[in-house]
C-alpha cells in the first residue's frame, strides 16, 4: 500500500433520516478511502446505502437527513460542517458527480453547450463566448462526433448515451480532483455501457483524476475499480483489492453475491442465490446484518455487532470469521 | 430500472398513516370542522331552527340582529336565522343530488371513452368538448328556460354542465392508468372488460375524483345560488342562500344583515369544502405525499 | 420432429408516430419486422438485445396485447393472427406473462388472494376452489399461503415477482412470456427468481420465451436464444453456439462488452461505434451496417435473408462468421481523446 495521502476520507459516516414516525440510521460507520487518481468501486445493492454515501461527500443530502456522526475529509478540507456555500464552490470545481438518469439531471430548456459553459462562468467567470468555445472542446474530448453542431442541441435531441456523455464533459469541465459516478452507466445498453466505460477510464488516465464508482453491477466493478467497497444494510462489510475481492473474497456476502451473477462467459447449471431479501432501515437485523440469510452464521452472528476490522494485506471485514476463511482458501489452493 | 426509494414511510399500517397526516394538515382539518358543522345544521335544520321558517309576521319586518331573533328578520318577518338553516340544506340536497348524477353519468363515459377508445371516445368527448364551449350560467338559463324553474331544473342545469368535467378527469386518469402493466396482466389472464374497468381501473381512480367532488360542491352550491338570485331557482317560499341575498340586496343601504349573514354562510360552505379538497389532495397525492 | 407449440411467421408491427391534420400516416416506426422462429414444447427460448430492439413489442404480439400488422402466430395448431380480445379469451388458460416491473404488474388495490385468483376466477372457479388452488401455487413459488390476505405492498421487490409468476401459473398454462422477469431486481434476488423459473419448468414442463437485455440471464435460462436488432432477428442458435460461435458481428459485439464479473476476463472487445439507428428511419439493406466493423457496400443497399447456416442455426448476414477486429487491434488507429 502506498502512503500517499488519501485524496477521500470518509471516516465513521453515520447519517439519519427523519421519517414521519422514525429516525432511521440508513448509514452506520461508514469507512472508506479515495487516493488521486484510483478508480475505487462501491458496491451494494437496493438499500445498502451506497448512494446516501455518495450524496452525503458531494453534499446533497435531503433536508430530512443529516450527518449524525463522522467525518468526510477531502483534499485537506473537513466537508461535514461546510457552509453551503463553501461546498457550492467545491463541487463542480474539486468533485463532480454524474449521475444514472442524465435526462432529468439536464435542464431541457437549455443547449447542452450553455449546460457545460455554466460551471466555467460560475466558477472562473468565463465569458460566455469562452465558455462555448471550450464546451465544444470538452463534448469533442468525450467522444460526441460533429461537437461544433451538437453543443447547440438541446437533451432531448440526444441519445441517452450521447446525454451520459454530456454530462461527463459538464463534469470535466473544471478538471475536477473526484468523479463520483452513481450508477452512471446502469441506464444504458451494453454496447453503449462498454463505450462509456472506457472513456471514464482514459479521462482518468490523462487527467489523474479519482473516480468513485458506485453501481450494483459487479461485473462493471470488476471491469473498473482498483480497489473495491462492498456494503449491505447500510454498513461496509468488506474492503479491499478488486484482486482480493474478486477471488478470494473474505465476507461470506460478497463471496454469495458474486456466485449469484448468470455469467455470459460459461453455462451455469443452477445459481447459488442468497435466501431471504435486503433488510430495509426500518428493520436492520441484530447482531451482523448479514446473518438472517448467511448460510454459515453462528449464534455468535445473531448476538454480536460486529466491527469491521483489518485483515492481512490491508483488506478488511466485518465478518469475525474472515481470517478463518482466507486461511482455509489459501490452504486450499 | 426503476428506482425503488431506500427509504419510505413504513408500508403497513397505510391506513393510521392517513389518520396522522390528516391531524397533521390544517387545510383538512379546518375543512372537515366546517363541512361537519355545515352537514350538521343541514341534517338537523327543522329541529334547530328556532321559528317556521314560512312564518311571516308583518309587524316584525326588518328587525336588526339580536333580541328575539338572532340575526333579525327580512321584509316578511320571517326569522333569518331559520331560514339561513333551512336554506344550508336546499343547498346541500341540490349539491348532493348534483354529484350523485354528475359523477355517476361523468365517470361511467369518462372511463369507458377512456378504456375503449374508437368511435366511443370521438362521441363522448366531443360531446364534452361542445358543452365546454358555452359559458356554464348561460347553458343553465337555457335549461332552465326550457323547463321552468324549480329546484329539479336546478339539478337538472347543474349536472349537465358538471359532467364534462368529471368525465375529461375520468379519462385522463383512466388513460395513464391504461399504461400501468396490472391492466395488461388482467388482460392478459383473460379478465373481461367490464371487469378490469370496476375491479381495476374504478379503485385506482377513486381517490382524485373524490378530491374533485369535494372542492366541486362549493362551486355547484354557489352555482345554485347564482341561479336561485337570478330567480330562475328554487321558488319562494323555499329559502336558498342565493335568493336570501338577492332579497338582502334590495336593502342593503338600510337592513345590511339579511344579505350579510346569508353571504356569510355561504361562504363558510364554499371555503369548508376547498379546504377539505385543497386538504385531501395534499394527502391522496402520493407526489406531495411521499415528501 | 414434434409440432411446434408456437410458431411465428415473418411477425411485423409498424407504429404510426406522426398523423398528419387528415388523419393520414406520415411516419412509422417499425417495432418487429419480419421476424420467423418456433418453439417446441418445454423448450426456453431466449430474445435478446439492446433498447429499441422490438423485444417487448414481439412478446406484446405473441401475447395479443398489440395486433400484428402483418405476418402470422400460430399456437398449439390455431391461428391466433387475428382473434378478436374476445376469442383470444378462451386461449388466455394457456398462454401467461410475467412482467418486469414487480410494483406495476401488481394491482396495489387488491390482496394477493385476488390478484393470483384472477385468472382462476375469470375461467369459472368457485370460490373455494380459488383459495385452494391460491395457496397451493404460493407455496410452488415459495410465499406463505397465510399470507394471501396482504396486499402487495407488504411485500418485497422479490417477494412480489413471485406474486406475479403465481399469477402466471395459477392456470397451468403451456406457454409463459418473461418480459424482463428479472431485470428489476436486486443480483441476490434475481438469482433467486431464475431458479424458481427453472424449477417451475422442469415441475410443469412449460415453455418459456424469455426477453431481457441481460447476456448473462439470457444464457443461463435458455436452451436457443434470438438476437434482435433494430426489430429483426440477426442470429437465432442453440445457447452454446451462439455464445461458443457466435456468427453475426452484432451479437459477436454484444457479447464482447458484457462486463464479466471477473477480473481475469478483462474484455477482449470488439469496438462498436455509433448507437443504434431510429427504427422511424432504418437505414437501408443491412440494419446494422451502419455500425458494423466489416460492412462492405453491398451491406447498405441490399437486406440479407435470413438464412439456414447448419441445421437449427439461422442468421441474417452477407458474411457470417468472418473475423473482427478487436478493440486491441484498433486502439492504436483510434487517436484518445
Amino acid at each position: 500500500m502506498s502512503v500517499r495521502e488519501p485524496l477521500l476520507q470518509v471516516d465513521g459516516l453515520t447519517v439519519e433520516f427523519a421519517t414521519l414516525r422514525h429516525r432511521l440510521k440508513v448509514l452506520e460507520d461508514v469507512s472508506l478511502t479515495v487516493h488521486p487518481g484510483e478508480i475505487v468501486g462501491l458496491v451494494g445493492e437496493s438499500g445498502s446505502g451506497k448512494s446516501v454515501t455518495a450524496m452525503s461527500v458531494m453534499g446533497l443530502l435531503p433536508d430530512i437527513a443529516g450527518v449524525a456522526s463522522g467525518s468526510i475529509g477531502f483534499d485537506g478540507t473537513e466537508l461535514t460542517g461546510l457552509s453551503r456555500k463553501a461546498m457550492r464552490e467545491m463541487r463542480g470545481r474539486d468533485m463532480a458527480m454524474i449521475f444514472q438518469e442524465p435526462m432529468t439531471s439536464l435542464n431541457p430548456v437549455h443547449t447542452v453547450s450553455f449546460q457545460i459553459g455554466e460551471v466555467l462562468v460560475e466558477h472562473f467567470g468565463a465569458s460566455p463566448a469562452q465558455a462555448h468555445a471550450k464546451a465544444v472542446e470538452l463534448m469533442a474530448a468525450v467522444g460526441i462526433p460533429d461537437a461544433a453542431r451538437r453543443a447547440l442541441d438541446y437533451p432531448h435531441q440526444l441519445s441517452g448515451g450521447m446525454r451520459q456523455r454530456v454530462m461527463i464533459a459538464m463534469a470535466m469541465a473544471c478538471q475536477p480532483k473526484l468523479l463520483l459516478a452513481d450508477e452512471p452507466t446502469t441506464a444504458l445498453d451494453v454496447t453503449i455501457q462498454a463505450q462509456i466505460l472506457d472513456l471514464m477510464r482514459s479521462l482518468r488516465d490523462q487527467f489523474n483524476m479519482a473516480i468513485l464508482m458506485i453501481t450494483h453491477d459487479l461485473g462493471v466493478i470488476a471491469q473498473m475499480a482498483e480497489r473495491v467497497v462492498v456494503m449491505y444494510a447500510g454498513q461496509v462489510v468488506e474492503e479491499g483489492t478488486a484482486a482480493q475481492i474478486f477471488d478470494r473474497p473474505a465476507h461470506p456476502y460478497t463471496r454469495l453475491l458474486i456466485r449469484s451473477i448468470p455469467s455470459a462467459r460459461h453455462k451455469s447449471a443452477r445459481l447459488d442465490a442468497i435466501p431471504g431479501s435486503t433488510p430495509s432501515a426500518h428493520a436492520f437485523p441484530q447482531g451482523c446484518r448479514f446473518h438472517p440469510r448467511c448460510p454459515e452464521a453462528v449464534d455468535r452472528c445473531r448476538t454480536e455487532t460486529q466491527a469491521l476490522h483489518g485483515l492481512p494485506e490491508g483488506r478488511s471485514s466485518r465478518c469475525w470469521r474472515s481470517l478463518e476463511a482466507l486461511q482455509d482458501t489459501v490452504a486450499a489452493s | 430500472m426503476r428506482q425503488v426509494p431506500v427509504i419510505g414511510p413504513i408500508r403497513r399500517g397505510l391506513q393510521s398513516d392517513f389518520a396522522l397526516r390528516f391531524r397533521r394538515s390544517r387545510n383538512a382539518m379546518i375543512g372537515s370542522v366546517l363541512v361537519s358543522i355545515v352537514l350538521v345544521v343541514a341534517i338537523f335544520a327543522p329541529w334547530l331552527a328556532p321559528y317556521d321558517y314560512e312564518q311571516i309576521n308583518m309587524l316584525a319586518i326588518w328587525r336588526p340582529p339580536g333580541g328575539e331573533h338572532l340575526l333579525g328578520t327580512d321584509a316578511l318577518g320571517r326569522d333569518v336565522f331559520s331560514r339561513i338553516l333551512i336554506g344550508a340544506r336546499v343547498s346541500l340536497t341540490v349539491a348532493g343530488s348534483v354529484l350523485a348524477i354528475t359523477l355517476t353519468i361523468g365517470v361511467t363515459l369518462g372511463m369507458i371513452a377512456g378504456y375503449f377508445g374508437g368511435w366511443a371516445e370521438t362521441i363522448i368527448m366531443r360531446t364534452v368538448d361542445i358543452i365546454f364551449a358555452f359559458p356554464e350560467l348561460i347553458l343553465a338559463i337555457l335549461v332552465a328556460a326550457v323547463l321552468g324553474t324549480g329546484t329539479t331544473t336546478v339539478i337538472i342545469a347543474l349536472s349537465l354542465v358538471w359532467w364534462p368535467g368529471i368525465a375529461r378527469l375520468t379519462r385522463s386518469l383512466v388513460l395513464s392508468l391504461r399504461e400501468e402493466m396490472f391492466v395488461d396482466a388482467a388482460i392478459a389472464s383473460g379478465t373481461r372488460s367490464w371487469r378490469i374497468l370496476l375491479r381495476h381501473l374504478l379503485p385506482n381512480i377513486a381517490s382524485p375524483i373524490i378530491v374533485r367532488a369535494s372542492v366541486g360542491v362549493g362551486f355547484i352550491i354557489m352555482a345554485e345560488a347564482t341561479l336561485s338570485f337570478l330567480g330562475i331557482g328554487v321558488q319562494e317560499p323555499t329559502p336558498t342562500w342565493g335568493g336570501m341575498i338577492r332579497d338582502g340586496l334590495a336593502a342593503l343601504r338600510t337592513d345590511p344583515h339579511l344579505a350579510l349573514f346569508t353571504s356569510l354562510a355561504l361562504a363558510i360552505t364554499i371555503i369548508g369544502f376547498n379546504l377539505l379538497g385543497d386538504g385531501l389532495r395534499d394527502l391522496l397525492d402520493p407526489k406531495v405525499r411521499d415528501q | 420432429m414434434t409440432m411446434a407449440l408456437l410458431e411465428v411467421q415473418d411477425l411485423t408491427k409498424e407504429f404510426v408516430v406522426e398523423r398528419s391534420l387528415l388523419g393520414a400516416q406520415r411516419a412509422t416506426l417499425r417495432a418487429v419486422h419480419n421476424v420467423s422462429f418456433k418453439m417446441a414444447p418445454g423448450e426456453t427460448l431466449g430474445i435478446v438485445g439492446e433498447s429499441g430492439c422490438g423485444k417487448t413489442t414481439l412478446g406484446r404480439l405473441i401475447l395479443r396485447l398489440l395486433d400484428p400488422t402483418g405476418g402470422s402466430i400460430r399456437f398449439d395448431g390455431q391461428d391466433i393472427t387475428h382473434l378478436s380480445l374476445r376469442q383470444m379469451r378462451g386461449l388466455r388458460q394457456d398462454i401467461q406473462v410475467v412482467f418486469q416491473d414487480p410494483y406495476s404488474s401488481l394491482n396495489p388495490r387488491l390482496t394477493v388472494r385476488a390478484i393470483i385468483g384472477e385468472p382462476l376466477s375469470n375461467f369459472g372457479f368457485s370460490t373455494a376452489e380459488i383459495t385452494r388452488r391460491v395457496g397451493e401455487v404460493m407455496e410452488v413459488v415459495g410465499l406463505q399461503p397465510d399470507t394471501m390476505d396482504r396486499n402487495p405492498h407488504a411485500f418485497s421487490g422479490g417477494q412480489r415477482q413471485r406474486i406475479g409468476i403465481a399469477r402466471a401459473l395459477a392456470l397451468r398454462p403451456k406457454l409463459i412470456v418473461c418480459d424482463e422477469a428479472v431485470s428489476a431486481l436486486d443480483v441476490s434476488i434475481q438469482a433467486q427468481i431464475l431458479n424458481l423459473l427453472a424449477d417451475i419448468q422442469q415441475e410443469f414442463g412449460l415453455t418459456l420465451l424469455f426477453i431481457s437485455h441481460n447476456l448473462g440471464v439470457i444464457r443461463h435460462v435458455s436452451h436457443r436464444i434470438a438476437v434482435m436488432y433494430l426489430g429483426e432477428i440477426v442470429e437465432l442458435a442453440t445457447e452454446r453456439d451462439l455464445f461458443e460461435n457466435p456468427l453475426h458481428p452484432y451479437t459477436r459485439a454484444l457479447i464482447s462488452a458484457v462486463p464479466e464479473a471477473d477480473i481475469h476476463e478483462r474484455t477482449e472487445r470488439v469496438p462498436l461505434d455509433g448507437e443504434i439507428p431510429s427504427p422511424v428511419n432504418p437505414p437501408p439493406g443491412c440494419p446494422f451496417h451502419t455500425r458494423c466493423p466489416i460492412a462492405r457496400p453491398r451491406c447498405g443497399s441490399d437486406l440479407p435473408d435470413y438464412r439456414e447456416w447448419s441445421p437449427r442455426r439461422m442468421v441474417r448476414c452477407h458474411f457470417p462468421g468472418e473475423a473482427l477486429p478487436t478493440f486491441a487491434e484498433t486502439a492504436t488507429e483510434r487517436a484518445l481523446p
